[in-house]
C-alpha cells in the first residue's frame, strides 16, 4: 500500500458520505494515478479514453460512495467499478470501430523524456504496447497485481471470480507477454 | 518427488502465494520435470516484463474537469468536523502531485526497500544494522547482517531456503523479488540450502556471483576477496562477465578478484591435481602455466574431464592439444566430434561432449538425477533459445 492511501481511512469515506468535497479530493488525489494507468493500459494506450473513464469512475464514485457498507474492503470497491467502467468502455468502443480494427497504442509518455533513450524505459514501453494487446480477462488481473498491488484474493474480490482462476489468468498472461516480448531475454535489452 | 504437473500453480509461486510446503514441493518437481521448467522459465520471463509496467501520472486538469461536475451529481454538503483536516490532507497531495510522479515513485521504492527476510540466531549475538539479534530479527533489502568470532545465524530465503551464516561474515540482502533473490558475501562463510527452480537465487562476491541451479553449497570469501565455492549437493554456476564455471555436487572452485572463477575441479581428485589447477588458474607466468597443465594432465582421472572440459575454452593452442589429447584418452569423443572442430571451439562439438561425459561426473553424487543436469545445462543455455524452439512454427 502506498503511503498516500494509509490516509484513507473510515473517517474519509464516510465524511465522503456526506458529501464533503474536501475529503473526495483526497480520495481522488490518491487513487487517481491507479485508476488513470489502469485505464490508459485497458484502452489501448488512448489518453483521451483514459481521462473520460477516469472522470467517469470518479463520478460514479462519487454518487455510489453512500451505498458502500463497508462490508468489503474499500479499495476491492473502487476496482471493481473500475473493473467494470473499463469493460464498459472496451464494449461501447468495439461496437464504433469496425471489426479487426483497434486503436494504436500511443505513446503515454508524450514528452519523450531523456530517459527514455535508457535500456529500462524501452522495456517498459514494450511491455505497455504488449499489454495492450492482451485480452481483458488476461490483462485486468495483471493491472490489478502490478499497478494496484493486490493480492490474488484480493484480485479475485475485485473481478468476482476465484483465486484459481485468478492464478490462471496471471499465468497465461505472463506466458503471453514471455512470447510476445521474447527478444527482450537477454541482458543486453535491459542494459545490464 | 511431487509427480503432478505444476503449471497452473507457476504464477502463485512467483508472487509467494503458496505455502513454504506448497513452494516446497512445486520446486522439487520444477526441478525434475522438463515440461514445468519450460513453462517456468517462460512465466518467470512475463513477471519480469509485468514489473516494469509503470504506474502513470494522471493529467493535473482531471481535478479542474471533474470538480464542477460533483456539483451536478451531488451538492456538496456543510463541511464535517473532519473537513479541515482532509483538505490540509489534499493539500500535501497535491503537494506531492505537483513535484512530480517521481515522489510516487519513490515512495513506492521506499516500501519496496522493506521487504526484509526473517533471520534467527544460532549463536552469539549477530548484528542486522545497527541492532542486535537477540533470537529472531528481519533483514531488510539493503541492509548488513555481520557476526563476530562468537556468532552465527540463519536467514530464511524468502520461501525457497535458507542460509546459515558463520563467524565473522558480513553479508547483505541485495534483492527479494518474485524473479530473484540475491546476496552479497563480502567476507567469512555461508551455507545455502536451496529448493527453487533455477536461478533464482544468486550470491555476489567481490569476484564472482554464485547462481544457484536447485542445490545446496558452502561459499567462503576471504579479506582479499577470493573465494571458495564448494558444492554438495545439485549444481551451481560461478560468473563473472563471460567466464563462467559449473559446478557439480562433490566439485570445488575458486575465484580471484577481476580474474572471476577458476576451473571447477572434484574435491577428491589428487592433490597434486589441484596444486597444478591453482597454477594453471591463476599464475600470472605463462611458462610456469604449461608446466603445471602437464603436471595436471598426467594425474587427470576420467572424471576430471569436468575440469579438463571447462580448461578446453581457458588455454590454447598446444596447451588446448594437450587437454583435448588427454580428453580423448579418458573419454573418447562421441561421433561427430572431431580434434579440429573441438580445438577451434565449436560450440555444438563442445557441447555434445560435455553431455556424453555428464553421466561420469555424476556418478560419483548418488543423489543427482538426470533431469536435473539435463536443467542446469538447458537454463545455461538461456530462456531465449527454448523460447525459440517453443514459439509456433
Amino acid at each position: 500500500m502506498m503511503v498516500a492511501e494509509q490516509l484513507i481511512d473510515g473517517r474519509v469515506i464516510e465524511a465522503c458520505q456526506q458529501g464533503d468535497r474536501a475529503a473526495f479530493q483526497l480520495l481522488f488525489e490518491t487513487y487517481k494515478d491507479k485508476v488513470f494507468s489502469i485505464a490508459v493500459y485497458s484502452s489501448g494506450g488512448d489518453r483521451a479514453v483514459a481521462d473520460d473513464v477516469t472522470q467517469q469512475i470518479f463520478l460514479k464514485l462519487f454518487t455510489a460512495i453512500r451505498q458502500f457498507r463497508g462490508e468489503s474492503e474499500f479499495t476491492t470497491w473502487l476496482y471493481r467499478l473500475v473493473v467494470n467502467a473499463c469493460l464498459d468502455e472496451r464494449r461501447r468502443r468495439r461496437r464504433l470501430l469496425p471489426w479487426g480494427e483497434t486503436v494504436a497504442m500511443s505513446n503515454p509518455s508524450e514528452k519523450k523524456p531523456q530517459e527514455k533513450q535508457y535500456a529500462r524505459l524501452e522495456v517498459a514501453e514494450a511491455v505497455r504496447a504488449a499489454i495492450g494487446e492482451l485480452k481483458p480477462k488476461f490483462r485486468l488481473p495483471i493491472l490489478l497485481k502490478y499497478i494496484e498491488g493486490l493480492s490474488y484474493e484480493e484480485i479475485a474480490s475485485v473481478m468476482g471470480c476465484s483465486k484459481g482462476t485468478v492464478a490462471s489468468r496471471l499465468n497465461r498472461g505472463h506466458s503471453q507477454l514471455a512470447k510476445r516480448l521474447s527478444h527482450l531475454n537477454n541482458p543486453a535489452a535491459w542494459g545490464e | 518427488m511431487f509427480s503432478k504437473h505444476v503449471t497452473k500453480d507457476i504464477s502463485a509461486y512467483c508472487h509467494g502465494e503458496l505455502s513454504n510446503e506448497e513452494s516446497k514441493q512445486f520446486a522439487e518437481h520444477v526441478i525434475s520435470c522438463a515440461k514445468c521448467r519450460a513453462k517456468f522459465e517462460e512465466v518467470k520471463l512475463g513477471v519480469k516484463l509485468a514489473e516494469q509496467l509503470p504506474v502513470l501520472a494522471a493529467p493535473d486538469h482531471l481535478w479542474r474537469e471533474l470538480e464542477p461536475l460533483l456539483g451536478e451529481t451531488q451538492p456538496s454538503r456543510s463541511s464535517t468536523a473532519w473537513s479541515w483536516q482532509m483538505k490540509a490532507a489534499a493539500a500535501v497531495l497535491l503537494l506531492v502531485a505537483s513535484w512530480g510522479v517521481w515522489l510516487v515513485y519513490r515512495a513506492d521504492a521506499l516500501l519496496a526497500d522493506k521487504r526484509a527476510w526473517r533471520v534467527k540466531r544460532l549463536d552469539g549475538t549477530p548484528i542486522v544494522g545497527a541492532e542486535k539479534i537477540s533470537n529472531n530479527g528481519e533483514l531488510a533489502v539493503g541492509q548488513w547482517l555481520e557476526t563476530d568470532g562468537n556468532s552465527r545465524a540463519q536467514i530464511a530465503v524468502s520461501s525457497i531456503g535458507n542460509v546459515e551464516v558463520d563467524e565473522n561474515t558480513r553479508v547483505r540482502l541485495l534483492e527479494t523479488r518474485p524473479t530473484e533473490h540475491r546476496l552479497e558475501l563480502a567476507r567469512g562463510k555461508m551455507s545455502a540450502h536451496i529448493w527453487a527452480p533455477p536461478r533464482l537465487f544468486f550470491v555476489n562476491t567481490p569476484s564472482a556471483v554464485a547462481a544457484d541451479l536447485g542445490c545446496a553449497y558452502t561459499l567462503e570469501v576471504d579479506d582479499q576477496g577470493s573465494s571458495l565455492l564448494r558444492v554438495t549437493s545439485g549444481w551451481v554456476a560461478l560468473e563473472l562477465e563471460n567466464r563462467e564455471s559449473i559446478v557439480p555436487a562433490g566439485a570445488a572452485c575458486e575465484t580471484r578478484p577481476s580474474l572471476g572463477p577458476g576451473t571447477p575441479y572434484f574435491v577428491d581428485s589428487a592433490a597434486g591435481f589441484q596444486d597444478a589447477l591453482k597454477k594453471v588458474d591463476f599464475d600470472p607466468d605463462a611458462a610456469a602455466r604449461t608446466t603445471a597443465l602437464k603436471a595436471m594432465l598426467d594425474q587427470a582421472r576420467p572424471r576430471d574431464t569436468l575440469t579438463l572440459w571447462h580448461l578446453l575454452t581457458r588455454v590454447e593452442g598446444e596447451d588446448r592439444a594437450r587437454v583435448y589429447d588427454k580428453m580423448a584418452t579418458l573419454f573418447p569423443p562421441p561421433a561427430g566430434v572431431t580434434r579440429e572442430g573441438v580445438l577451434a571451439l565449436n560450440q555444438q562439438m563442445l557441447d555434445a561432449w560435455r553431455d556424453a561425459m555428464e553421466t561420469t561426473w555424476m556418478g560419483v553424487w548418488k543423489g543427482l538425477p538426470k533431469p536435473l543436469a539435463e536443467a542446469y545445462w538447458k537454463t545455461k543455455n538461456g530462456l531465449s533459445r527454448r523460447l525459440k524452439e517453443m514459439a509456433p512454427k
